[in-house]
Formats: C-alpha cells, structure tokens, sequence
C-alpha cells in the first residue's frame, strides 16, 4: 500500500465526510440509526472549518460562536470549499456529547462526554469511574463510525450522483 | 492528556496483526521492560516509557495493575528538559568571552570554530543538569476485545513516540483510523483500489 497516497485520499474522504455530514444532518433533523436499531441525533454547530485550493494558495474559513449560523462557511462551500473540520453535537436520550472532529486525520479534540459522577465511596469497584468513562467514549465513537459508514457506503455506490445533487440543493438554499 | 478529564483529545488505532494469545501473559513484562525511567537526578534531555494509567509517578503499577475489565491501560510519560534559547545564548557568551580572556593572556586572539562548537555543548549540558524535566503523560486505552487502542493526544510528535515504542514493546503495528483506513476497514481490502483511486467530489 502507498501510505502517501493514503494520507492524500485521507483528506479527500474526511472532506467530502464532514462536507455530507453536515448537509445531511441539516436534512435529516439530526436524525440517524445505528445499525442495532438505536437512534440519536447530531449536530454539526458552533464551530465549522473549510477549506479550498491547495498548497499556497490554500484558503481556510473559520467561523465559530455559540449561536452561530455559521453563513461564512456556508458561503465558502458554494465556492467550493470543504469542511475541514467540526464540532459536533451528538445526543441520546437524556446524553449529550461534544467533539470536535478533524478531515484529515480524524483526530478528535475537546471531546466532552455525559458527566461522570466521580464520587466513590467504600466498597464500590475502584475501575467504576474508569469504566463508565470508557463506555460513554465508545458510545461516541460507535455514533461516529454510524454515519460515518452510511457515508463510505454512499460515496462509494451509484447513489453519490444523487447525494451531490442534494447536497448542492441544501448549499444554495442554505 | 488524561482522557478521563471532562475535555480529552483523542486519536484512534486499530492494531494491524492478530494477538498472538501468549502476549497477553506478557503484558506486565514488556510494559515493565520498556517502562520510564526519571531523569531527575541526571543531564538527560529527555526520557519516555510506560507507566501506571492511575499513577504517572508509578513505573512499578504497584498503584494499579494495567487491567482493568476487557481493558488494558497504561500511559505513555515524556519528561523533557526545556532550556530557553535566552538563556543559552547569554551563557554561552559569558563562557567565551571567559575562554577568550584566558587565551589572550598565551597570546591567543580567537576562538576556533571547534572550540565554540565545545563551549556550547558544555554550557548545554551544564544547564540541563540545573534545570528540571518537564513532566507530561499520555493515557492509552486497549481494547482487548476489539483491539482498538485509544491514545490521549492528536499531537503529531507524540503519536509518532507512541507508535514507534507501542511497536517495540508489543511486536504489533498500529494503523491510526484515519479516514481512509477507516474506509478500507468498512469495505474490506478488495475496495483498495478504489478507495485509492477516489477523485474529490466538486459539490458546486
């Protein structure tokens, strides 16, 4: 395998990923499922990258607040820029978690889980913390690789054409 | 990074091989064979190795053994002695402006490049042995069942150390789930070629 190449067509997955996600998330409500049959919602909000062109003529648009409708980087895609990264909402029942998630590498950042109650008392399994933590990591991470394969599958079918075609919809009208 | 903090960085590895079932019974040694060891009381730039996930003073695990559940935890430390480049370059004038003064009087007018090049790496060492390392520590987390392994950190310098001594610790390599490997993972090796040939989508 040629891992330059893989780092190369890494950013151009993580792109088109978090360039779909979000237009898909827009369209859905948030709304997915994982494949045992459990939904959840996400969000992509607060804080979106994108990015066009390539070595010194790169561009990167950054646009970030609490309430923010992010309409710079909406304006960025409809001249064909990508997300770069994004921060994301993902929520399950009563949970709710946070991270911000990188197109090149999939690196995750600031990632806040449902708190986890740290008070320990006598008697109770000295890994239980540890434990809980971990199981809500790898809730987020189940959730991420959901939409993430939804995504592979599509990208890689006949279906793309018609995903672009509503993407572009979603950018014009956004 | 501590990723059990309420805000942690992360970056995911999926382990390349099958687990031979005899590493597991190994896990304590090589852990132990390649753990940290202080620099404290030593000139050393730096050092790296495993410790205790609990304790990041604890190259023993006597806090807490690595497992925990389906888990193995442990974390990569990184002690690191940092000089300011403001202060290197004041002492090593001060050095030869002193070595200087001490050849004029046999009659010496200049330093040799050889002579300037020893001076600094003297004065280096001698402020590394004054000043201490700064500690860092970054939790990973295996999971045996799927084997997965989660690291603490996105920073490029530290996954490279952490790979490279995962590796020489557990003759295993690691594949980061970047979204191409991820990709590959989803569809299975026959999509290789595809996925290596993907053009970018031009959405406008």
């Amino acid at each position: 395998m040629d891992l330059e190449r893989a780092t190369t067509q890494a950013t151009l997955i993580g792109q088109d990923f978090l360039t779909w996600l979000w237009a898909t998330s827009e369209q859905h409500r948030g709304r997915f499922t994982t494949a045992s049959g459990e939904d959840f919602s996400l969000f992509v909000e607060q804080r979106v990258s994108v990015q066009g062109g390539e070595g010194e003529g790169k561009e990167t648009a950054v646009c970030s607040g609490p309430m923010a409708e992010l309409k710079e980087a909406r304006m960025g895609l409809r001249t064909g820029k990508k997300v770069g990264q994004a921060k994301l909402r993902i929520e399950h029942d009563e949970n709710a978690w946070q991270v911000q998630i990188n197109a090149d590498t999939f690196a995750l950042s600031g990632l806040k889980t449902p708190k986890v109650d740290t008070h320990v008392e006598e008697g109770d399994d000295p890994d239980a913390i540890f434990l809980e933590k971990i199981f809500l990591i790898e809730k987020c991470m189940l959730y991420l690789d959901t939409v993430f394969s939804i995504f592979i599958k599509l990208r890689m079918s006949s279906q793309w054409n018609s995903e672009i075609e509503r993407i572009r919809q979603w950018m014009n009208a956004a | 990074m501590a990723i059990l903090s309420a805000s942690t960085s992360l970056t995911r590895y999926h382990i390349v091989e099958d687990v031979p079932q005899e590493l597991w019974a190994e896990v304590n040694d090589r852990l132990r064979k390649f753990a940290f060891r202080d620099i404290d009381d030593t000139a050393d730039e730096r050092s790296f190795g495993w410790v205790c996930f609990d304790n990041m003073l604890d190259a023993k695990w006597t806090t807490a053994p690595p497992e925990k559940g389906v888990y193995l935890t442990f974390s990569l430390r990184l002690d690191t002695r940092r000089i300011s480049a403001a202060v290197l370059k004041k002492h090593v004038q001060l050095a030869m402006d002193h070595q200087l003064r001490l050849m004029q009087d046999q009659g010496q007018k200049f330093l040799t490049r050889d002579q300037k090049t020893e001076i600094k790496e003297q004065v280096k060492l001698r402020i590394r042995a004054r000043t201490l390392p700064v500690p860092a520590y970054f939790n990973v987390i295996w999971d045996t069942d799927k084997n997965i392994i989660y690291l603490g950190s996105t920073t490029d310098k530290i996954l490279e150390l952490f790979n490279e001594l995962f590796t020489k610790t557990f003759g295993l390599n690691l594949e980061p789930q970047t979204p191409f490997f991820s990709a590959l993972n989803l569809l299975g090796e026959d999509r290789l070629q595809d996925l290596e040939t993907l053009e970018p989508t031009i959405f406008v």
